[in-house]
C-alpha cells in the first residue's frame, strides 16, 4: 500500500507508527514537500493480516517507529513453561550460562518453551544444576541430532 | 497522477523489503536440501501422512538423507507416527536441530509441540475473522520453520501437505519461486488417491489446479488398493470400484492397505522393523520410481 499526496503529485512518507491499540494501528504519513499528514487507522483485521505477516510496519526506518507485534507464535502454544513458578518441592532451578541462553535465543519463541524445559529435564538427568554449551552440545548427541 | 508503478519504494513501511528478506532466509535455509517432494491429494483421510512417513522410511533405508515437514499444522499426525511426539528441542549455534525417528529421518511436526487434546491457536485481536488471517499467518509460520530448523544436508525434505486442493496449489506457490530463483530443482509433487470415484474426482482437481502453473508433478500413488491378508499372503478388494481411466499423470504404484501397518504407524514404530510382504514391496517400488522421476530433466 503506498500513499500519494495528489496536491504534489509526490508519494508520501511513513512518520510514526502508533502502538495496537483494540486491534487498530495509528499509521501516519506525511508527505515530503508540502508537509500535509494523514492516518491510516487499521481495523483489527487489517492489523492482523500484517501481524500474519510476520514483519514490522516501518523498521526499516529504524527503533522510532513502533513495531506492530513481536513473534507472531508466541501466543499459539500453551503457557511457556519458562513462565510458570517452580512448585515448592519441586526440583531446584537449573541455571543457563550467557552463552546457552544466547543460543536458546535464536530458538524461535513459539519453540523455546519446550526447548527450555527439554534440556532442562535432560540436564537434571545427567545431574548438572547448570545448562552450558556442553550441555547443549551433549543434548545433540544424546538425541540423534 | 502518479499510480502505484509510477512509486519506487513502499513510502518507510518496510514491509516488502521484510518479505523478501524472510525468503531469502528460506532459501539460505535450504541451500543443502537437493530435493523437495510434497505429498498431497486435495483430498482428507487418503493416506498422505502415512505414506510420506513410509516413502521416507523407504528412501532412508537405501541410505538418503531424509527429513520431514509435517505441514498439516491443524492435523498433524507425524509426531504420533514417527515417534517423535516427546521430542527434545536442542538450539545448535544458529537453529534448532531436527528432531529424528529411531532410522534417523528428521521429523518437524506440530504434533511435538501442541498435546493432541489441544488444537493450534494463534493470538489475534480479530477473533471472529480468522478466515481474513488465518492461512497467511499459518504460511508465516511454515517460512519460521523452514528458517529455524537444520535441514541441510539433505537428499530428499518432504512436505506432508494438508488436504484441499487450493491449500496445495498455495504451497506450490510457497515453495516454488526459490528453486525458480535459484536454479535448483523446484518442488515436485505425489499425489495420493484411493480406489474411490469420489477421491480420484477431488485429485483430479488438485491436478488440474497444478497444471495452471509451472509445477511438477511426479504421479500419483493409489493407497489403500485393497488389502493384504497376511493370513493367507494375498491382495483382496477393499472397495467395489469400477476401473478409472487414472489422472492423467504417472501412476508411481499402489499400495494396500495392511492393518499391521496401520498399527506400526499409531505406534511409531520405525519402517526399518516392517517385515518383507507385497506392501513393503510396493512401498520400495514407489520410492524407487520417486527417485527415477527425481533424477528426470525438468519439465
Amino acid at each position: 500500500m503506498k500513499f500519494l499526496c495528489i496536491p504534489c503529485d509526490t508519494p508520501m512518507k511513513l512518520q510514526t507508527v502508533g502502538p495496537p491499540e483494540r486491534g487498530s494501528l495509528s499509521v501516519v504519513y506525511s508527505c515530503p514537500e508540502c508537509g500535509y499528514e494523514i492516518a491510516m487507522l487499521t481495523n483489527a483485521a487489517e492489523t492482523q493480516v500484517v501481524q500474519s505477516l510476520g514483519v514490522r510496519i516501518g523498521v526499516a526506518d529504524g527503533p522510532a517507529n513502533t513495531s506492530t507485534s513481536g513473534c507472531p507464535f508466541s501466543a499459539m502454544i500453551p503457557p511457556a513453561p519458562e513462565a510458570r513458578p517452580e512448585p515448592a518441592g519441586g526440583p531446584a532451578p537449573i541455571r543457563w550460562t550467557a552463552a546457552a541462553e544466547a543460543r536458546l535465543a535464536n530458538v524461535p519463541e513459539f519453540v523455546r518453551p519446550m526447548a527450555r524445559t527439554g534440556i532442562e529435564r535432560f540436564a537434571r538427568e545427567k545431574g548438572a544444576l547448570e545448562v552450558d554449551e556442553r550441555i547443549l552440545d551433549a543434548a545433540r548427541e544424546f538425541f540423534g541430532m | 497522477m502518479k499510480t502505484y508503478h509510477d512509486i519506487a519504494g513502499d513510502g518507510g513501511s518496510g514491509i516488502l523489503e521484510q518479505v523478501a528478506e524472510q525468503r531469502a532466509r528460506i532459501t539460505d535455509a535450504l541451500a543443502g536440501v537437493r530435493h523437495l517432494v510434497a505429498i498431497g491429494s486435495g483430498k482428507g483421510g487418503v493416506g498422505k501422512s502415512t505414506l510420506t512417513l513410509l516413502l521416507a522410511g523407504a528412501l532412508r533405508a537405501r541410505g538418503l538423507r531424509i527429513a520431514i515437514l509435517d505441514a498439516d499444522f491443524n492435523g498433524p499426525s507425524q509426531a504420533r507416527m514417527a515417534g517423535v511426539r516427546g521430542a527434545v528441542f536442542v538450539p545448535g549455534i544458529q537453529k534448532v536441530a531436527l528432531p529424528r525417528t529411531a532410522d534417523g529421518v528428521g521429523v518437524f511436526s506440530m504434533g511435538s509441540l501442541i498435546p493432541e487434546s489441544e488444537a493450534l491457536d494463534f493470538q489475534s485481536e480479530a477473533r471472529g475473522e480468522s478466515h481474513t488471517w488465518r492461512a497467511t499467518r499459518e504460511f508465516a509460520l511454515l517460512g519460521e520453520i523452514l528458517r529455524s530448523f537444520e535441514w541441510g544436508p539433505l537428499d530428499v525434505l518432504m512436505f506432508d501437505l494438508p488436504p484441499g486442493a487450493e491449500r496445495t496449489v498455495q504451497y506450490a506457490d510457497f515453495l516454488g519461486p526459490f528453486d525458480q530463483a535459484q536454479g535448483r530443482p523446484r518442488v515436485s509433487f505425489v499425489l495420493v488417491t484411493i480406489p474411490s470415484e469420489v477421491a480420484r474426482g477431488v485429485v483430479a482437481r488438485s491436478v488440474a489446479a497444478l497444471s495452471k502453473g509451472p509445477n511438477r508433478v511426479l504421479g500419483y500413488v493409489e493407497n489403500m488398493s485393497g488389502y493384504y491378508c497376511r493370513d493367507c499372503n494375498a491382495i483382496k478388494p477393499l472397495f467395489d470400484s469400477p476401473e478409472s481411466g487414472g489422472l492423467g499423470i504417472p501412476c508411481l504404484g499402489a499400495v494396500p492397505f495392511d492393518p499391521e501397518l496401520a498399527r506400526h504407524c499409531d505406534l511409531g514404530i520405525p519402517f526399518g522393523t516392517l517385515r518383507e510382504t507385497p506392501v513393503r514391496q510396493a512401498l520400495d517400488q514407489i520410492a524407487q520410481r520417486l527417485l527415477d522421476g527425481l533424477k528426470e530433466p525438468r519439465q
